[in-house]
């Protein structure tokens, strides 16, 4: 193929390939679309620029931006939505909208706002991951930049107190994750077998808020409840991640909820199945994209697992 | 609206049904509204129309100020102010009036969902093309085409997004499309934009002849 793609993101940890949403979004669309992504972490020794994280170099494009490397890599053939009809991508754009406006300003409060998860959690990792002297500035910046986007997103002029915007930017994303687990249902992606962009994108929005251990969290306990939702981040690290999940932090190790731990074990078994059918279609002639079998449960485990809607 | 604020305001409204003199308050037309608060307004307009509520519009240069949230446009019903679409339809819900009751979950989703891409996609664009005049317009146009194109396509040949009722995504499309094909700008290229969907073109011109012709107040100015 071309030559090699190199992704530049922020790195992992409590079981995720990526701590980051944005980064998560373009991990797992490369993951779903074939593209054979080189990623590089940044650690202590990263010298690229400031904040624009994820950025894609080839060897004669540096792309940032999600949308805009999703593209490029469309444009490169790799393209998970090819069998989406007009009216599921036009829904893609709808629901990403949707993510953008209603979810995305409450999970940045909660990890870059937050006074308790900010100082305890998300600024400790960052400042673990960036160079000194930056690691003393980077964060900050990052923190405020969140503020701003929120304020920006809710269209309050800059002096409405964010007091006032928090109530209502966690209400809209409550009521977000509702119509997410709606929509969902019971498949196994947001449009059939096979996951898309859109899958990407929940993937990357849900999956830190999921996962990540914080102090202050009431909109995770709410994420939680919505099983489905819980279940298509699972699958998806299980399905697409699982051989590449380099340490899981010894803190997220401890806490695992015990329903996800046995949810996790069946979905292992299932995995040595896929693993076996996957080799298989590794050594047949190349075909984008590959569709993986649909993870299945096991009647036993749909009863116990049926998940109760919460009414907005 | 505060979340108490707006609990009492339901409560309230629910127990008054929709009384004769209802307004709605905007601003003067021509030259002091704006791009977007016309397309806002006319959302409301036809959102009410939709669920059969006989309203006045009323056009005062001081709108603004009369708003409670500062926003136009505002409706004053009974003794109750509410500003805003979101609002005004959880308000209309409380009287028991709603377009929208006959979607399914998964319907209510994708509603809701393309009301945030009209939101943002195309009101960005009216607020950039009011307050700025520049080359960087190409982005902006095409973020419009694209939801523009997205928008056709989930139309199709329907009459409405969610086939045969209108909805309050109905009224918010419309509201913003016809404010962008019929305000007069500096530049068309918005408009044009627009004009090459004619499934869009046919659903703008439905619903300014079902329920603004036909409902005698005559053509929208």
């Amino acid at each position: 193929m071309a030559a090699p793609l190199e992704l530049s993101c922020w790195g992992g940890g409590w079981g995720l390939p990526s701590v980051h949403s944005e980064s998560l979004v373009v991990m797992a669309y490369a993951k779903f679309s074939g593209a054979p992504l080189k990623v590089i972490v940044i650690d202590g020794t990263w010298r690229g620029s400031r904040g624009d994280v994820p950025i894609l170099t080839t060897e004669d494009n540096i792309v940032s931006q999600p949308a805009k490397i999703l593209n490029f890599l469309r444009k490169q053939k790799y393209n998970a939505d090819y069998e989406l009809s007009a009216k599921q991508g036009a829904d893609t754009l709808a629901y990403i909208a949707l993510l953008e406006e209603k979810l995305l300003p409450a999970v940045l409060h909660t990890f870059w706002v937050e006074t308790d998860n900010y100082f305890t959690v998300t600024k400790p990792w960052f400042a673990s991951r960036i160079p000194f002297p930056l690691s003393l500035i980077l964060p900050g910046r990052m923190s405020k930049g969140a503020l701003n986007r929120i304020l920006l997103t809710r269209g309050q002029p800059p002096l409405y107190h964010l007091r006032e915007v928090e109530a209502q930017i966690y209400k809209d994303a409550k009521e977000c994750l509702n119509l997410l687990s709606n929509r969902l249902g019971t498949s196994q992606f947001f449009f059939g077998d096979t996951p898309s962009t859109l899958d990407a994108y929940v993937f990357g929005f849900l999956a830190p808020l999921y996962k990540v251990q914080f102090p202050k969290i009431q909109l995770q306990k709410h994420l939680k409840q919505l099983s489905n939702l819980c279940r298509f981040c699972d699958d998806i690290l299980n399905s697409y991640f699982r051989l590449s999940l380099g340490g899981l932090s010894p803190a997220g190790q401890e806490t695992v909820d015990a329903n996800l731990q046995k949810l996790t074990q069946l979905v292992n078994k299932e995995s040595n199945l896929i693993e076996k059918m996957d080799d298989n279609l590794r050594q047949s002639p190349q075909l984008p994209p590959r569709k993986l079998p649909t993870l299945k449960l096991t009647p036993a485990e749909e009863e116990s697992n049926s998940f109760q809607r919460l009414s907005p | 609206m505060s979340l108490v604020a707006e609990a009492f305001v339901s409560q309230i409204a629910a127990t008054e049904p929709w009384p004769e003199n209802a307004t709605l308050y905007q601003q003067l037309k021509g030259e002091q509204i704006l791009l977007s608060d016309n397309a806002a307004s006319l959302a409301v307009q036809a959102f009410l129309q939709m669920c059969n509520l006989p309203v006045k519009v009323v056009c005062r240069a001081n709108a603004e100020y009369m708003s409670p949230s500062g926003k136009v446009p505002f409706i004053h019903v009974g003794n109750q102010v509410v500003s805003e679409l979101g609002p005004i339809v959880q308000f209309v819900k409380a009287k028991g009036h709603s377009l929208s009751d006959g979607l399914d979950e998964v319907q209510k989703a994708e509603m809701k969902a393309y009301m945030e891409l009209v939101n943002n996609m195309l009101l960005t664009a009216e607020l950039y093309l009011q307050w700025c005049d520049e080359a960087t317009v190409g982005e902006v146009l095409e973020d419009v085409d694209q939801c523009c194109q997205a928008l056709s396509q989930r139309l199709g040949t329907q009459p409405y997004f969610f086939n045969k009722q209108p909805t309050e995504l109905d009224a918010l499309v419309f509201g913003h499309l016809y404010t962008i094909l019929t305000t007069q700008l500096t530049n068309d290229e918005l408009s044009e934009k627009v004009k090459n969907y004619s499934n869009l073109l046919a659903f703008c011109r439905r619903i300014e002849q079902h329920y603004f012709e036909d409902r005698g107040k005559g053509r929208l100015s």
